[in-house]
C-alpha cells in the first residue's frame, strides 16, 4: 500500500537523532572510524586505518548475504581512510577502502583543489548470495545451455550468487564567471547466476507440482552511466544544463537454451533474455529567486529510449529481426514558493512528463493467435500531469496550519485486445490539512489529514481475439477508483536535557470499487505504524536509546476459480468465489548503548530485533466449501553488535568487535517444492551466527 | 555568505573594543571562540576550513561567517550570537546554508517535500566534527531513519536491498534536496530510479506487462518485504489484483495440489511467467504475451 506524504521533521529531534541516532549506537565492525565515500565529507582529522581478524563461528548465508561472511572461518578486516590537505593550495587527498578483506570491498581515490578542480576513482563490489541453496541436478549453470534431467533426478548442493563490480570515474572543474563543469561515468559488470524457471500447465514427473523446471539464469551484464552537466550560478539564476545516458549489454543476449527436460516444455526454448538497451536524456533545470521571497525551479528534459537488439528467434517472415524499440521522454516543471507576508507561505508546481512509446507495431503472431492476443506488440504509452498547491500559515505560540491540495492525471494508451481490464485514464486528487507545532522549548509536532480521491474514464470492455466480450470484473489495484483517508501523528518531547522522546503515528484505509456490478478485485487497504524512540544522556561519557516500531498492514480482495472467458463465475462448490486476506504485522525494537568510561577505553551495544508475522486468511465467498487459510509464516531476526575500543596510545589501540546474528523463519516458500527436475531450495531455518572481531587501529596525526 | 569584506571590517573593529580584544586572525580561526567551544573548531579540519578557497568561512570571518556578529557575545556570553541555531526556524537556518550551498543538486530543495516539513540542513549534517554521519552511505541509514521510522523498520525484512552493510544508501534512490520525481527519487520518476541499477527490465520490449512499465512500485517495496523480490505480498494474492479470474487466473492459492500449489509455491504464477517485467522473444508460437518465454 503506497503511503501519502511523509511525516514532519522536528529540528530538535533529528539534532538528538544524529547525534545519537536510534537505529546504531555502535559502528559495525567493518566500518572503523572510516569516512564517507563523498567528497564533501573529507576531514582532516579522519584519517584511520585498521587491520585485523574476524571470526564466524558458523555458516550464515543470511548473515553474509551481501557482505560474504556467509560460512565458518576465518575473514580479515582492513579499513582505511587517509586524508591530507595542502593547506597552502587547498588541495586535498583521499584514498578510501572499507570492507577490504571482505566480498563486498569499496575503494576509492579522489584528489581536489578545492573550489577549483577535483577527479575521483571508485570501486566497489556488491555480491549476493542467494540465501537458498538449490539441490540440483541441472546442467550447464552459468552458461545459456542448460542441460535438464527429463525425470525427477536428486541433485548436489548449487550455491548461486551474482557479483556487481563496478568501477566509477568522477571529474569536475571550475570556471571563472561562476561556472563549473561536472562529468560522472560508472560502469559495472554483473556476473552469476540467478533463480529461474520455465514451466507450463500439466502434470509433471510424481512428487514434483507439475511441469516446471529449475532454470537458473545467467547474468553476464554490462550497464554504464554516463552523466555530464554544467553549472551556473548567476546569484538570483542557477542553472545547470547536463546529458544523461545508460546503457545496458547483455553477453547472454542470444536467449537460454534447453536440452533434455519434460516434453510437454520442448518447445519453451529458447527462453528470452533481457535485451540490450540505452537511454539518453538531456535537460535543464534552473533555479530563480524573484525576490528574497520568492523563488522558483524549474525542469525540461528530453530523453529517448531505444533498444535494437537481435530476435533469438526470428519473428514472422517479413518482419525485421529486431524490434526498432523507441520511447521519447519528455518532461517539463515548473514550482514556486513565495513568502508575501511573514506568516505565510505558498507553494504551488505544475509537472507534465510525457513517456510516448513510438515502438512500431507489428502482428508477431501472423500464424498461431491466441484468444485473447491478435499478435500485436504492445507499446505503453503514459502521460502525467499533476500539479499541487500548499498554504502554510503561521499561528500563535508556535503553531503553523497548513492545507493543501495535489492533483494527479494519468492517460495511458491501451491495447485493443486484453485480458485484463483498463481504462485510459485515472485521476486522483488528494487535501490536506495539518496543524503543526515546529519549534518550542519541549513539545514540538503535528497532526495532519489527508483525503484523496481517485477516478478516471469508464473501463473499456475487454475483448477477445474473436470479437466477443471478455471477463470485466477486476478493476486492477493502480487503475481502482480508490479513496484514501490518513491521519498522521508526530510529536517529539524533551521534558528535561537530557531526556528526548519522539512518538510517530499514522494510519491509513483506502477503499476499491470494482468494476460495475462485479464485487471482485482489491476491496480495503489498511495500515497502522507506531514508533516510540527515547534518547537519554546520563552525562558525557553515558548515553543510551531505545525504540519500538509496530507496523501493521492488511489488504482484502476477492477473485473467483475459473471464470469464463466471458467473464462469468461460476460460484459452485468446485470453483467457488473467494477472498484474501493478507495481513502483514511486524515489532521492532531496538536499543544501544556507548560509553566512554575512561580516556582510553570506548564501548558500544546495540540491539535490533525484529518479529514479523505474515498472514494469508483465504474464505469463500460464494459457491465451495470453506478453504484453508494458507499458514501463517514467522520471521525473527536478532542483531546483537557490541565493541569495545582500548587506546593503548593517542593515535593507536585495539578493537574488539562481537556480533551476534540470528535469523529464524518458517516460511513456506520453497520449502515443499520440487521441480520437475528434481530441483528443491533449502535453507536452515534457524541460523545462528557468532563473529569475534580484534582488530588494530592507527590514526594518522 | 553573511558580509563579505564590510563585515570582515566590522569585525576587525570589534575585536579592538571588545572585551576580549584578539587579533582578527584569532577570530577567524576560531581561537577565540575554541575558548569554551573547543569541539566546534573541528570544522576547520573539514572543507569549510580550506583558507586557499577564497569561499569558505575560515577565509571570510570565521564563526562569524555563518553565526553572526559576536560582538555582543564576547562582551557578555550571556548575550547569544546573532545566529544561534538551536533557537532559529528551519527556514532560517537554511538561508544561513544557502547563502553558498545553492544549486546543482539542491537545485529544487525551494519546495521540496523536506523543505516543506520544516527540514533544515542541520538536521540531516552535522558539520562541526570529523565524521558527518549523513555523507557516509554506512551511517546514512541512521539519519534518515531518525524520522523515517517505517523504514527503519522495513530494512531488516527478509527480502532487502543491501542497507544495513551500507553497499545500498538512501541517497542512491533518493535526493533529499529535492527533485522532479516522486518521494524526491533521485531521476525523474521512480522507475526512470530503479532503472539506474536494473537496466534490464526497462525494455521497450515486444512484450510489455502495464504496471510493470508504469510504476515499479506498483508490486515492490524497495525498502524491504516479507515476500521474496521485495515483492509487496505473495503470488497468486498479488497478480490477482490486477487480472481477471479467467482460465487459472482466479485459482484459489494452496500449499498443495499441482494446480493450485504451483501460483503459491515456488516463484509462485512466475513458475510459468518466468519474464514477468517483460520478454523480447517474437516466436511464433502461443502464449508469447503471457511471459513464459
Amino acid at each position: 500500500m503506497n503511503r501519502l506524504g511523509t511525516f514532519k521533521l522536528s529540528g530538535i529531534a533529528i539534532a538528538l537523532a544524529a547525534a545519537f541516532g536510534p537505529a546504531r549506537a555502535v559502528e559495525p565492525i567493518m566500518t572503523q572510524n572510516v569516512e564517507p565515500a563523498a567528497p564533501a565529507a573529507l576531514n582532516t582529522g579522519a584519517s584511520t586505518a585498521s587491520v585485523g581478524i574476524g571470526y564466524a563461528n558458523d555458516d550464515g548465508r543470511r548473515f553474509g548475504q551481501y557482505n560474504g561472511i556467509n560460512e565458518k572461518g576465518a575473514y580479515g578486516l582492513i579499513d582505511f581512510n587517509w586524508v591530507k590537505r595542502n593547506d597552502e593550495s587547498g588541495t586535498w587527498t583521499r584514498f578510501f577502502g572499507r570492507d577490504v578483506g571482505l566480498d563486498d570491498r569499496q575503494l576509492r581515490f579522489e584528489q581536489q583543489r578545492q573550489g577549483n578542480w577535483g577527479y575521483s576513482i571508485d570501486y566497489s563490489r556488491i555480491p549476493r548470495f542467494e540465501p537458498f541453496i538449490a539441490n540440483t541436478a541441472v546442467g550447464g549453470i552459468g552458461t545459456s545451455n542448460l542441460v535438464i534431467p527429463t525425470t525427477l533426478t536428486p541433485g548436489g548442493p548449487t550455491e548461486l550468487k551474482t557479483k556487481r563490480e563496478a568501477i566509477g570515474l568522477g571529474l569536475e572543474k571550475y570556471f571563472a564567471g561562476n561556472w563549473d563543469v561536472q562529468v560522472k561515468f560508472r560502469n559495472e559488470q554483473k556476473d552469476g547466476t540467478r533463480i529461474f524457471a520455465r514451466g507450463t500447465t500439466g502434470t509433471g514427473p510424481a512428487g514434483s507440482f507439475g511441469q516446471f523446471e529449475f532454470a537458473p539464469e545467467p547474468i553476464d551484464a554490462t550497464t554504464r552511466q554516463l552523466e555530464a552537466k554544467v553549472n551556473y550560478n548567476g546569484g538570483a539564476l542557477l542553472l545547470t544544463g547536463g546529458y544523461y545516458g545508460t546503457m545496458y549489454n547483455n553477453n547472454f543476449d542470444s536467449g537460454l537454451n534447453f536440452t533434455g527436460g519434460l516434453a510437454g516444455l520442448s518447445t519453451f526454448t529458447p527462453i528470452g533474455l533481457p535485451p540490450d538497451n540505452q537511454s539518453h536524456q538531456l535537460y535543464v533545470s534552473g533555479n530563480y529567486t524573484f525576490t528574497p521571497t520568492t523563488r522558483s525551479n524549474f525542469k525540461l528534459a528530453y530523453g529517448k529510449i531505444t533498444q535494437d537488439a537481435q530476435f533469438i528467434v526470428p519473428p514472422t517472415a517479413g518482419l525485421p529481426n529486431q524490434l526498432d524499440g523507441r520511447i521519447e521522454t519528455k518532461l517539463a516543471q515548473f514550482g514556486v514558493t513565495s513568502r508575501p507576508i511573514p506568516k505565510l507561505t505558498l507553494y504551488g508546481d505544475v509537472r507534465v512528463e510525457d513517456r510516448d512509446d513510438k515502438t512500431p507495431v507489428r502482428d508477431y503472431f501472423t500464424l498461431t493467435q491466441s484468444s485473447t492476443s491478435n499478435g500485436d506488440n504492445e507499446p505503453r504509452s503514459i502521460k502525467t500531469t499533476g500539479a499541487k498547491a500548499e498554504a502554510n500559515y503561521a499561528l500563535p505560540d508556535g503553531f503553523r496550519i497548513i492545507g493543501g491540495v495535489g492533483w494527479e492525471e494519468k492517460k495511458r494508451n491501451i491495447s485493443a485486445i486484453r485480458v485484463v481490464s483498463a481504462r485510459e485514464t485515472t485521476d486522483e486528487t488528494t487535501w490536506r490539512v495539518e496543524l503543526r507545532r515546529p519549534m518550542a522549548e519541549t513539545l514540538v509536532g503535528s497532526v495532519a489529514l489527508m483525503h484523496s480521491d481517485r477516478g478516471g474514464s469508464p473501463f473499456q470492455t475487454t475483448v477477445q481475439t474473436s470479437g466477443a466480450v471478455g471477463s470485466n470484473l477486476i478493476a486492477p489495484v493502480f487503475l481502482a477508483d480508490r479513496v484514501r483517508d490518513k491521519v498522521r501523528v508526530s510529536a517529539n518531547w524533551a521534558p528535561a536535557n537530557a531526556l528526548n522522546i519522539q512518538f510517530y503515528a499514522d494510519k491509513a484505509r483506502d477503499e476499491y470499487s470494482g468494476r460495475d456490478g462485479s464485487n471482485l478485485g482489491p476491496r480495503t487497504g489498511e495500515a497502522t505504524n507506531w514508533s516510540l524512540d527515547a534518547s537519554y544522556t546520563f552525562n558525557d561519557r553515558w548515553q543510551a536509546n531505545a525504540w519500538y516500531s509496530r507496523n501493521d498492514t492488511h489488504f482484502d480482495q476477492s477473485t473467483c476459480e475459473a471464470a469464463t472467458s466471458a467473464g462469468v463465475c461460476p460460484a459452485s462448490a468446485t470453483d467457488p468465489i473467494w477472498g484474501a486476506t493478507m495481513r502483514n504485522l511486524s515489532n521492532n525494537v531496538g536499543a544501544g548503548l556507548h560509553a566512554k568510561p575512561t580516556a582510553q577505553i570506548d564501548l558500544g551495544a546495540e540491539l535490533t530485533y525484529a518479529e514479523i508475522t505474515d498472514q494469508n486468511h483465504l474464505q469463500t465467498i460464494a459457491g465451495g466449501p470453506i478453504l484453508g487459510s494458507l499458514p501463517d509464516s514467522h520471521t525473527k531476526t536478532t542483531r546483537l553488535n557490541l565493541y569495545a575500543r582500548y587506546a593503548l596510545q593517542k593515535n593507536s589501540g585495539v578493537r574488539l568487535d562481537y556480533i551476534y546474528d540470528r535469523f529464524k523463519t518458517d516460511d513456506w516458500t520453497w520449502a515443499s517444492w520440487t521441480f520437475a527436475d528434481g530441483t528443491t531450495l533449502t535453507e536452515n531455518p534457524t541460523q545462528r551466527v557468532n563473529f569475534l572481531g580484534v582488530s588494530y587501529y592507527y590514526k594518522f596525526q | 555568505m553573511l558580509g563579505g569584506k564590510g563585515f570582515f571590517c566590522a569585525a576587525l573593529l570589534l575585536v579592538s573594543t571588545g572585551a576580549f580584544a584578539q587579533s582578527a586572525d584569532d577570530i577567524r580561526d576560531g581561537k577565540v571562540c575554541a575558548t569554551c567551544h573547543a569541539d566546534a573548531v573541528q570544522i576547520w579540519g573539514g572543507k569549510h576550513g580550506t583558507k586557499a578557497d577564497s569561499r569558505t568561512p575560515i577565509a571570510i570571518v570565521g564563526c562569524a561567517t555563518c553565526h553572526g556578529d559576536p560582538s555582543e557575545h564576547l562582551k557578555s556570553y550571556s548575550n547569544p550570537m546573532p545566529h544561534r541555531f538551536s533557537k532559529m526556524a528551519a527556514t532560517e537556518k537554511n538561508d544561513v546554508c544557502q547563502s553558498c550551498h545553492q544549486g546543482r543538486e539542491r537545485m529544487h530543495w525551494s519546495g521540496s517535500t523536506h523543505e516543506r516539513n520544516d527540514v533544515s540542513c542541520s538536521s540531516c549534517h552535522k558539520l562541526h566534527t570529523a565524521h558527518d554521519r549523513v555523507r557516509d552511505k554506512l551511517t546514512q541509514p541512521e539519519v534518515c531513519f531518525a524520522c523515517h521510522k517505517v523504514q527503519r523498520a522495513e530494512i531488516n525484512r527478509p527480502s532487502r536491498h543491501p542497507i544495513r552493510e551500507g553497499l545500498v544508501t538512501c541517497s542512491d534512490c533518493h535526493n533529499p534536496h529535492g527533485s522532479v520525481g516522486r518521494a524526491m527519487v533521485l531521476r525523474d520518476s521512480v522507475n526512470d530510479t530503479c532503472y539506474s541499477c536494473h537496466m534490464e527490465k526497462r525494455g521497450p520490449f515486444v512484450r510489455t506487462h502495464q504496471p510493470v512499465q508504469e510504476d515499479c512500485a506498483n508490486c515492490h517495496n524497495p525498502h524491504g518485504t516479507t515476500a521474496p523480490n521485495l515483492l509487496k505480498m505473495r503470488q497468486p494474492m498479488l497478480c490477482q489484483q490486477c487480472h481477471e479470474p479467467t482460465s487459472h487466473r482466479g485459482n484459489v492459492a494452496s500449499l498443495t495440489g499441482t494446480s493450485t500449489g504451483a501460483n503459491t509455491l515456488g516463484r509462485g504464477c512466475l513458475n510459468c511467467h518466468t519474464n514477468i517485467h517483460g520478454s523480447n522473444n517474437p516466436a511464433d508460437l502461443s502464449n508469447e504475451r503471457t511471459f513464459r518465454r
